[in-house]
């Protein structure tokens, strides 16, 4: 299972976002995309997720077109943005019951907890979102993004607002996705983190891609120095 | 079908949750309807202009309020903290959203048209109480089309950098008629006319009802998909 992304081109009004991206992730793989701030991490993210439709350029799973407006392939995406995404005036369990039975998934109230339970917010279920803090509600966005389970997982710096605790607990629930062989494509601005996390690391610039590697701890100083804003654009 | 209506439904279901829990549009809806009634009660001099000549046209100024705002807060709720972006991420249809969406502004349009209706009525010192079965034929039709359209432009000027204030420069112009009819045909149910001078003006805004939700419902994705 790989899911592609072919010569990406996203354009903001004159802006270019994305200059010809190209990219793969295959299944039990973490790719981490890392980059300075504007330089469109967030924009492939969701052109690979479908939400965005690029301007030129595909995205591909085993050779075949995806696209967000496919019904069956947004039931195959999950997403964990940082905005959360959750709705502040009903509870955890709310949220996590009408995401579900939009999913089609009917859900029972013991097993939302249990999901819950998988990233540490078992015991926020009953609270409403407005209650808890940026941590607490980024871990409900996370279950939120689990519940049906999802063979292709983007995650937008879903490290933010987590405390080392609840960091971990994510770190942990990444590393099981993998083992279960789902694609996971992560953006970060944590270069150690992604490193440390990811199989493969894909750096970013100004649109463009600069590095695109296996995130060895002997490639960390190469990653590093195409990560600096002094690295030449290729 | 089925899987549609049950999408629809769910919509529906969480936004008047979200509404009835933060209150705030309904109370202000509530205060501005009360005072309308109050003010134009005292301001009229009832011997010069009977309260039936001009409870019609209030009414319904009330309900075009109560749609286009609802509308644009439905939508507000939305944005909150970019919850949207992960409705539309699941299966759901485009078509099903903007029939849950239309729905949960119906909704509330119905008890804001509800509570008008009496407030005005009752202080303008209009007795309808025989024709409400007529007045509902004229409203109901002119509701589902003003909620219908409101939701549609709701949803578009959320992507304009002009936010709410494009939505009635949006509506108001393609509503005028609509609101013309409607007022027209809920004047003369006032007025005790025979069903006859009013069954036209109610087909067309039967017809403007359908029509609109058939419209936001086939155009709908066109304002939600980047």
């Amino acid at each position: 299972m790989t899911l592609e992304g072919r010569r990406i081109v996203c354009d903001y009004g004159p802006v270019r976002a994305l200059a010809g991206i190209d990219l793969h992730a295959a299944g039990g793989e973490i790719v981490a995309i890392v980059g300075p701030n504007g330089a469109g991490k967030t924009t492939l993210l969701r052109v690979l997720s479908g939400e965005r439709r690029p301007d030129r350029g595909e995205v591909t799973l085993n050779g075949s077109r995806v696209s967000g407006s496919d019904a069956a392939w947004r039931a195959r995406v999950g997403l964990v943005s940082h905005r959360t995404g959750l709705y502040e005036k009903l509870t955890a369990i709310e949220n996590l019951r009408f995401f579900a039975a939009l999913h089609g998934l009917a859900r029972s109230g013991r097993k939302l907890t249990a999901t819950l339970d998988t990233v540490g917010a078992g015991g926020l279920a009953g609270r409403r979102i407005e209650a808890l803090s940026r941590g607490q509600r980024q871990r409900v966005a996370l279950a939120r993004s689990l519940l049906h389970d999802p063979e292709f997982l983007f995650l937008d710096e879903p490290f933010s607002g987590l405390d080392p605790e609840g960091a971990a607990g994510l770190e942990r629930a990444l590393a099981a996705r993998r083992n279960d062989g789902v694609v996971v494509v992560l953006v970060t601005h944590d270069l150690r983190r992604g490193l440390r996390l990811a199989d493969r690391v894909v750096v970013l610039r100004r649109g463009r891609k600069v590095f695109d590697g296996e995130a060895a701890e002997d490639g960390a100083a190469e990653i590093l120095d195409h990560f600096t804003a002094g690295a030449p654009d290729p | 079908m089925m899987r549609e209506l049950r999408w629809s439904w769910l919509i529906a279901r969480k936004d008047l949750s979200l509404e009835f829990r933060a209150g705030g549009r309904l109370l202000s809806m509530i205060a501005f309807v009360v005072l309308a009634g109050f003010l134009f009660g005292f301001a009229l001099d009832k011997s010069q202009v009977p309260g039936r000549a001009v409870v019609a046209s209030l009414t319904w100024l009330t309900v075009l309020f109560a749609s286009t705002a609802g509308a644009g807060r439905i939508f507000d709720m939305e944005e909150e903290d970019g919850a949207f972006r992960h409705v539309l991420l699941t299966p759901v249809s485009r078509r099903a959203v903007f029939i849950g969406k239309t729905v949960a502004n119906l909704t509330l349009t119905w008890l804001i048209t509800a509570l008008s209706f009496v407030a005005l009525t009752s202080f303008l010192g209009v007795r309808t109480w025989g024709s409400l079965a007529a007045h509902a034929a004229i409203f109901l039709p002119g509701t589902i089309g003003l909620s219908a359209t409101a939701t549609f432009f709701g949803r578009m000027s959320r992507h304009s950098s002009l936010g709410d204030s494009l939505l009635p420069v949006l509506t108001f112009p393609l509503l005028a008629p609509v609101m013309f009819f409607g007022a027209t045909a809920s004047a003369r149910v006032f007025m005790a006319l025979p069903w006859d001078e009013i069954s036209g003006l109610a087909r067309l805004l039967w017809a403007f009802a359908i029509g609109s939700v058939a419209v936001g419902a086939v155009l709908f994705h066109h304002v939600t998909d980047e």
